[in-house]
């Protein structure tokens, strides 16, 4: 039941080795062979098939995000800052992690189990015997599709967020609507939109590649897709998190933010 | 030509090939039988480079396709077809798109151009109505012929590696398959190896057979030199199919 521990490290190792290149690769093939149609098609399918989820997730974040604020703050007489509060939550944390694993549900799990698919019904072979590289012609479009399209997902999400935190304000807690917007407005800052818009950017990578890496490596049927797909699911989920964590302290960092 | 010598294929402590020596002449059809499980689609994926063997060298045209780089081993396979066994063609694209899939990777060619190609082997396989169709549509058999059809889309195909071209397909499609195989031969000119456990199609398509059996080669020559073999399971193989 639990693996030789030399084993697992092996396995680890290969893992980050197989992954790096496959990374690597298709980096290369999007700055030496790029492919115009099928990134477009890609950013299409990823992209503008994701906005109905992403917004109805951020509508609901947003609303849920202004309310418990509302009544954290109302007792402290800060409630003229909810608009402030819920734009800052929303631009550097909630907007990109919502929509990334929102996506990672959606886009994570298509790519796992479209590429498990290909790969049990030896589509991938068949590509690789026409001399074609599946990194070329499948990795690269999807991870290009992704990087582009998640931060512009972030956006529509953010200003969804943003609005639903309104309504919220307006007839919850009866914020005047010019007040909130000049706290929106200060949230507004250099530092929180480079930090909500390098962190959907990094999130997209994450989704897509590893995604990818598994549904190539699928083996088994059925059953293996089902695993892949699981397997990256899972994975995106938790790198999301983990690199929302690292992001959000080296911006810290850098913006010389006190804690 | 292609000529495998010495290849061993191992995972771990398991042998799949173990010092394989073959020969196929340019333009024959070497047929490799044997039971399943025996090592015969490891040899074509070591011909296609998929697999590297651990010890040995394989050789197509005198090249050591083990030696080549990725880059030089996607070059190398644009002049080899490859039939899968269930077809593999990619169920996004239609038959047309499919057999056209090479024309767009690696011919500069208009579209009317490719589309006028793409016809014209989808008439050789005898499937030119079913162009718009998806590989849902079709048959087993109907599979197979687009899959020939898009294995020959290289304008000079050199090799053609058939993994079990018939199986499970009735006896009539299975004739009709190895009839349209024997005429890619003919027509092409190509280097051809076919892995099967079917005797019957075996006969129809080859030139040379060899066994494989126990991970190693048994036997291998014509048709009168197989069955003059006097190895016990060639015999049992040779009077289980009659």
């Amino acid at each position: 039941m639990f693996e030789n521990p030399l084993s697992l490290v092996s396995g680890i190792i290969g893992t980050v080795q197989n992954f790096t290149l496959m990374v690597a690769r298709s980096f290369r093939y999007i700055f030496v062979h790029f492919r115009f149609r099928e990134s477009l098609l890609e950013m299409d399918r990823l992209g503008v098939g994701s906005i109905p989820i992403v917004f109805l997730a951020s509508l609901f974040a947003g609303l849920d995000m202004a309310l418990q604020f509302s009544v954290v703050m109302a007792p402290y007489g800060a409630i003229n800052l909810l608009g402030k509060v819920v734009a800052t939550s929303v631009i550097r944390d909630m907007g990109p992690v919502l929509a990334s694993l929102v996506m990672s549900a959606r886009v994570t799990a298509g790519i796992a189990s479209e590429l498990g698919m290909m790969a049990t019904t030896q589509q991938i072979e068949a590509l690789l015997v026409m001399g074609v590289d599946p990194v070329d012609r499948l990795v690269a479009p999807k991870l290009l599709a992704g990087m582009v399209m998640l931060p512009v997902l972030s956006v529509i999400g953010d200003f969804l967020g943003v609005l639903a935190g309104l309504a919220v304000a307006v007839f919850g807690a009866h914020v005047p609507a010019p007040l909130y917007w000049s706290g929106v407005r200060t949230a507004l800052t250099l530092p929180n939109l480079v930090n909500g818009m390098v962190k959907p950017f990094v999130f997209g990578f994450i989704l897509v590649s590893i995604g990818c890496y598994y549904g190539l490596r699928t083996s088994g049927g059925a059953q293996g897709v089902g695993r892949a797909t699981t397997k990256a699911v899972v994975f995106a989920a938790i790198w999301i998190l983990v690199a929302n964590f690292l992001i959000s302290k080296f911006l810290i960092d850098i913006w010389g933010w006190k804690l | 030509m292609i000529r495998l010598e010495k290849v061993t294929v191992a995972y771990g402590s398991r042998v799949i090939l173990d010092e394989i020596d073959l020969e196929i002449p340019a333009g024959k059809t070497m047929v490799i039988l044997g039971e399943s499980g025996s090592g015969k689609t490891t040899i074509l994926k070591c011909v296609l480079g998929t697999l590297h063997p651990v010890s040995g060298r394989v050789l197509a045209n005198g090249q050591n396709i083990a030696t080549l780089d990725d880059d030089e081993l996607l070059r190398f396979r644009q002049r080899m077809g490859m039939v899968f066994q269930e077809g593999a063609l990619f169920d996004s694209l239609t038959v047309g798109e499919n057999v056209a899939y090479w024309l767009w990777e690696h011919a500069d060619l208009s579209e009317e151009k490719v589309e006028a190609r793409v016809r014209t082997l989808l008439r050789f396989v005898g499937l030119e109505d079913s162009i718009d169709l998806k590989p849902s549509d079709l048959s087993g058999g109907m599979r197979r012929r687009v899959a020939i059809a898009r294995a020959m889309a290289a304008e000079d195909p050199a090799f053609m590696l058939y993994d079990e071209p018939t199986t499970g397909l009735d006896p009539f499609t299975s004739k009709s398959i190895c009839d349209l195989m024997r005429r890619v031969q003919r027509e092409f000119s190509t280097t051809n190896i076919v892995v099967t456990h079917d005797l019957t199609d075996a006969y129809r398509v080859g030139d040379l057979f060899t066994f494989i059996k126990d991970a190693r080669v048994i036997a291998t020559g014509s048709r009168q030199e197989i069955e003059r073999s006097s190895d016990p399971f060639i015999r049992t193989f040779l009077s289980l199919d009659s």
